[in-house]
């Protein structure tokens, strides 16, 4: 499951996070499940803070050459 | 002064001699001046050409460049006649101007004194700036419904404008304070010949390049600069673009074609870089109430939970277990109070009886009935205590087992109190048998891990 959950971008990890606040509050689980549902809501939860805070950004240009297109990294100033 | 007709047919004509005169460089000047300034078709006439290094001096009057793509021809515009037009001069305008040539003699330059000046080719091209505004509306290009909503949280953000100009720079900056996204610039050319194809191309090259948003931007200028943007072909591109596309023209009157066909029109490319991504404190914000949201809801699914265990619900809310323990605590205060009140009355008979005892016996054998019974009251006090705790013990382990099964319910102990739960290969939690095809798989999560289990039979309880 956190290798699935890993794989996803900022956006299906946040709306899964919001579907799982969604059941867990509906009170129509078992206990089983609203473990379940819990637990994976944590691991949304933590993979969104990943991306927000850890993310190093790309700033580049693209180019058209007789080849296709090639990048370059641009220079960031901080 | 001679006055000197060599371009006159008749310059043969006898009083002009030529290879014998010498002039003064102010002659030459002054003579050259004066043939130029009483000619009639250099003088009064109108000029079309662009205007190119346009300057304007402390003392107001201005000097540039008008030209054509053939030729060029340096002009002065003094501070009256700048007065007297109604706009604003600028590089890349065209204009025609009225005036006159002339050479100041001093530096023996040659220029055109501008007296007024009209912008040249404005009509033209607000008429088809019109004409194509009105041919795209037709066709729905402008249509609020065909406006498509912009990505919340872009992976990569395209950009189409200049590469060495103020706009990347911008967006670069704000969108470092920004939620994380990378940025892929297309170098395009945002004015004069060929820069609609260039910025048209960049918008086909960044969606091939699978960008989620595109920014199209240049800074301000006159509508001549601006004008790539009033082009069909950019507007097919914006129309086209699978991404969306927010237009950051640097202007402030007048909408562009490309702002109009834009999903999203910013003034400015800031603005532009604030439409693209939201601001990264409010997006942590948002995360940190869902997780506050997150644990409430599992208290609370908790708390249902108690209240549907039914049998057990009596005993096992807090307040009730509270309830439990004040009872039976009151119970082994009285039991105590009884084992101390029947210990009392014991050996009060006993002492009396030694009394009795007392006055018919020897003092050697009285003494040793007297510990006697001390010893028998001692040992009963013993066996009393004892069974006291017994049954003090075994309250508690009723307690104990009590809060156990409250601890239970709190979600991080139940698999680690050994309890496990089966799920079907799609991760559905199973809670009846019925859902146990016999040759199916299951999975077995527990603690601190899950096991493939495949199920043999399953037999239903005749109650269930």
């Amino acid at each position: 499951m956190d290798e699935e959950v890993d794989k996803m971008t900022f956006e299906e990890s946040l709306k899964g996070l919001e579907e799982m606040v969604r059941k867990l509050e509906s009170g129509e689980l078992d206990l089983d499940s609203s473990l379940q549902v819990y637990e994976r809501a944590i691991a949304l939860r933590d993979h969104c803070r990943r991306i927000l805070d850890e993310s190093e950004r790309r700033v580049q240009k693209i180019m058209e050459t007789s080849e296709g297109t090639e990048r370059k990294d641009l220079p960031v100033s901080k | 002064m001679q006055t000197c007709a060599f371009v006159n047919d008749k310059s043969d004509d006898a009083h002009c001699p030529l290879m014998n005169e010498t002039l003064t460089v102010t002659q030459l000047n002054t003579r050259a001046r004066s043939l130029l300034v009483s000619s009639p078709g250099l003088n009064d006439v109108w000029v079309l050409g662009e205007i190119s290094n346009f300057k304007r001096y402390g003392s107001g009057h201005s000097y540039f460049t008008l030209k054509d793509s053939g030729s060029e021809i340096r002009c002065a515009m003094f501070r009256q006649a700048l007065s007297r037009i109604d706009f604003e001069p600028a590089d890349s305008m065209k204009v025609t101007a009225f005036g006159h040539i002339d050479i100041y003699v001093e530096r023996g330059s040659y220029q055109f004194v501008v007296e007024t000046m009209k912008r040249s080719g404005v009509g033209e091209l607000y008429a088809a700036y019109e004409d194509l505004k009105r041919r795209l509306e037709a066709e729905g290009l402008f249509d609020p419904a065909r406006k498509r909503r912009l990505p919340v949280y872009p992976r990569v953000i395209g950009v189409v404008t200049s590469e060495t100009g103020a706009v990347i720079h911008d967006i670069i900056t704000t969108t470092g304070r920004r939620f994380p996204a990378d940025i892929l610039l297309c170098p395009a050319q945002v004015q004069g010949e060929g820069a609609a194809e260039s910025v048209a191309a960049g918008i086909a090259v960044l969606n091939r390049a699978g960008v989620d948003v595109i920014i199209v931007g240049r800074g301000g200028g006159s509508i001549e600069d601006l004008w790539a943007f009033n082009e069909e072909k950019v507007a097919r591109a914006i129309a086209a673009s699978a991404a969306p596309v927010i237009s950051a023209v640097g202007h402030e009157t007048d909408f562009t074609i490309a702002d109009l066909v834009a999903d999203f029109r910013a003034p400015t490319p800031t603005g532009a870089a604030e439409i693209a991504l939201r601001d990264r404190k409010e997006v942590a914000k948002q995360i940190d109430s869902l997780s506050l949201m997150l644990d409430r809801a599992l208290m609370s699914a908790v708390g249902t939970m108690r209240s549907r265990f039914g049998m057990l619900d009596s005993k096992l809310s807090p307040r009730r277990a509270g309830d439990l323990v004040r009872t039976l605590s009151q119970e082994l205060g009285a039991l105590r109070g009884r084992a101390d009140a029947a210990l009392m009355r014991k050996t009060d008979r006993m002492g009396r009886g030694f009394y009795v005892l007392d006055a018919k016996l020897v003092p050697r054998r009285a003494r040793d009935a007297v510990m006697q019974h001390q010893m028998k009251v001692a040992d009963l006090s013993d066996s009393m205590a004892q069974a006291v705790s017994r049954m003090s013990e075994g309250r508690r382990r009723d307690l104990g087992f009590l809060s156990e099964r409250l601890e239970a319910l709190d979600h991080r102990r139940v698999l680690g109190r050994g309890y496990s739960y089966v799920r079907d290969p799609g991760g559905r939690v199973l809670s009846s048998v019925s859902q146990l095809a016999p040759g199916s798989g299951v999975e077995i999560v527990m603690r601190d891990g899950t096991a493939r289990a495949a199920v043999e039979s399953a037999r239903r309880y005749s109650d269930g």
